[in-house]
């Protein structure tokens, strides 16, 4: 009885392996990247990123991209956290908002220039993570995540009632346009390139520390705590460090929002924000840095597109969700680099089986 | 010296409430029994329990009853497609995979019935008169009363139901020991598939019973849904009594700390207990059959 090949390839096949075999060679791959720290298509990526809002001069465009960029922050930072460290935070949102409060409150009342608001941002929601950091990363799995959740809805309360000082359910109106030593960051393509600017720097910064000491620390830990703490490594200070890092990031995301809104009001930071930007992280590819940028852009770029469909938009936004979890559960550009890996090899191989064994 | 003549008051409402988050959080242990997966949908169904009886009796005018156990058969119905087409295809996945599709299935349902019933938030007529008793100087709403009895009546059917049954133990031994469970014969598939059942009519009744009380929205369901976990966990997570007193004391709790704080800050109580039980007693006041488990 011949039994017939599941894994048979078909010209078939070429209709989806050509455009995926053009996309891997601009995708990074998470697997083949352990050469050099930085390789050529990094240098593309800068100059995509660079010409990108030149060539498509679309006020929309840019506007959407300024968008994309600061949640590719915040969701850097929560996948230092979530992607190397192996933890869950669903609270990442109250500190996107600590980070734009600050900023707002500084600029409105204060009138403290905004250069020293924005790093203010990082050290006010640094400074909450460490206060509540200790007591809740006890925890693990889901307890961890309904921890972080409780976090954040406390926050909201907090930002809804104290209206002296957040202005309650409205928020705070006029936050000055960024700016550094008297250049004005006042139009679209200009704070394109600032929160890209930001986002270039924070990336080099994380590639190097997850190749660093730390960064192997993480991974032993995401690993097996057990495991991690017999080689010697300190792990509830190590967890404790990233989840610090990682709300500094969000902080200073939440003070580009800010300036960029020009308005922080709570509704903002809800568990809506917590859903996309998990989101963002998962459909990168956990443990994967470039993935959590390509996961911005995509679904903001989602989240775009829904809007104009109204009261449709939540609905089909869940629907797709669920079915982006289902079929892509390691992330979009894992998936597809594995699947793309994999026919190659087949490709390769087949000629050798036809002429050897068959 | 005001403060203190309206504590018995919240009491009545507190125990109300909490009667409602006790059927949450059975809702959350009955899967949670079965499977060891959070469900954070749970409280989705509630507010469909709610909103479609009310779509049942005001715009199809059906009888009371008759509306209420068509709303518990749709909504059980919608726990058996959430399980199929969400739980059942992630059953391999990790827990933040999980986490987020029963997020995605929460936004999902609450938008859909914003979508088909309205965002308006309704109500529905109490089951038996409108004029508070008054028992002990305190009125209560009848509505309370028919709370109470029906919560009882409803965690005297559970209790039956996962301690004198063979299905209640089935579901049992395929959390705590699915190997054990499979090598019995125990399909654990159809298990979390019959607890997704029992666990979205339980939210269904629980929703028909709040909607007089309280208005329902279309929104309500997930902070209601969040609630009833911490409930879950504050009464000792995986235990149906540790539910029922987790419930109880958390509206106890949120309802008398209206009279010490401003109302708008309400909701942080829930929250603010949780951390507390989170930091110094993880296992909750029962304590918890699972927590030396796998998965957490």
């Amino acid at each position: 009885m011949v039994e017939t090949k599941k894994n048979e390839f078909r010209k078939r096949d070429l209709f989806y392996l050509v455009p995926l075999w053009l996309l891997s060679l601009i995708a990074p791959d998470p697997y083949l990247y352990h050469k050099k720290e930085f390789k050529k298509k990094d240098l593309f990526y800068l100059g995509a990123i660079g010409l990108a809002p030149l060539i498509w001069s679309d006020p929309h465009f840019h506007h959407l991209m300024v968008l994309a960029g600061i949640y590719a922050i915040l969701s850097l930072g929560l996948s230092l956290f979530m992607g190397y460290a192996g933890q869950i935070s669903l609270g990442h949102a109250a500190f996107f908002g600590i980070g734009a409060y600050t900023t707002a409150i500084l600029t409105t009342r204060y009138g403290v220039p905004i250069f020293l608001a924005f790093w203010a941002s990082a050290a006010s929601a640094a400074a909450i993570a460490s206060f509540i950091g200790r007591p809740i990363l006890k925890l693990k799995g889901y307890f961890l995540a309904l921890a972080t959740l409780g976090f954040g809805e406390i926050f909201l309360v907090v930002l809804r009632e104290s209206t002296d000082l957040t202005g309650g359910v409205i928020g705070i109106f006029g936050i000055p346009w960024f700016s550094v030593m008297g250049f004005i960051f006042d139009t679209y393509l200009k704070q394109y390139y600032l929160t890209w600017g930001v986002l270039v720097g924070l990336f080099v910064f994380s590639k190097n520390l997850v190749r660093s000491k730390v960064g192997r620390a993480l991974l032993a830990v995401a690993a097996s705590e057990d495991a991690a703490s017999s080689v010697g490594i300190n792990v509830p200070r190590i967890k404790l460090e990233i989840f610090i890092l990682s709300a500094a990031y969000a902080g200073l995301a939440g003070s580009l929002f800010a300036c960029v809104m020009s308005i922080a009001n709570p509704e903002a930071f809800s568990l809506g924000l917590t859903v996309l930007i998990v989101m963002m992280v998962i459909l990168g590819g956990m443990g994967n840095l470039y993935g959590p940028i390509a996961g911005a852009i995509l679904l903001t770029w989602l989240t775009d597109i829904l809007s104009r469909y109204q009261e449709y938009s939540l609905p089909a936004y869940g629907m797709i969700l669920i079915l982006l979890l289902i079929f892509f559960p390691d992330g979009i550009g894992t998936r597809l680099n594995v699947r793309v890996i994999y026919l190659i090899g087949y490709w390769a191989k087949k000629k050798k089986r036809d002429e050897g064994k068959l | 010296m005001s403060t203190w003549t309206y504590i018995p008051q919240l009491l009545s409402s507190g125990i109300t409430i909490g009667a409602i988050y006790a059927l949450v959080a059975l809702g959350f242990v009955t899967i949670a029994r079965a499977s060891q997966i959070i469900n954070f949908a749970q409280g989705e169904f509630v507010m469909l329990g709610g909103v479609i009886t009310f779509f049942f009796l005001k715009v199809m005018n059906l009888p009371y009853p008759l509306a209420a156990f068509i709303a518990i058969l749709i909504v059980i119905l919608i726990g058996f497609v959430m399980h199929l087409s969400v739980v059942y295809p992630l059953r391999k996945a990790s827990i933040v995979i999980l986490l987020m599709a029963t997020l995605g299935a929460s936004i999902f349902l609450s938008s859909t019935s914003g979508l088909l019933f309205g965002t308006l938030p309704k109500t529905l007529p109490p089951f038996s008169g409108e004029r508070p008793l008054q028992l002990l100087g305190v009125s209560v709403l009848p509505q309370s009363v028919w709370v109470l009895i029906s919560t009882l009546i409803l965690l005297i059917f559970l209790y039956l139901l996962s301690h004198r049954t063979l299905l209640g133990k089935a579901m049992e031994a395929s959390s705590t020991d699915p190997l054990g469970a499979d090598l019995l014969g125990i399909s654990r598939n159809l298990m979390v598939f019959l607890a997704f059942g029992v666990s979205a009519g339980v939210g269904a009744f629980a929703g028909i019973l709040i909607t007089p009380v309280f208005f329902t929205s279309y929104s309500s369901g997930t902070l209601l849904g969040l609630k009833g976990f911490i409930a879950a966990v504050l009464g000792g997570w995986g235990k149906n009594s540790g539910a029922i007193l987790g419930g109880f004391v958390l509206g106890i709790v949120e309802s008398l700390s209206l009279a010490f704080i401003p109302a708008g800050y309400k909701d942080a109580i829930a929250f603010g207990i949780l951390l507390l039980i989170l930091h110094f007693r993880p296992k909750g006041i029962l304590g918890s059959p699972f927590m030396d488990s796998r998965r957490w």
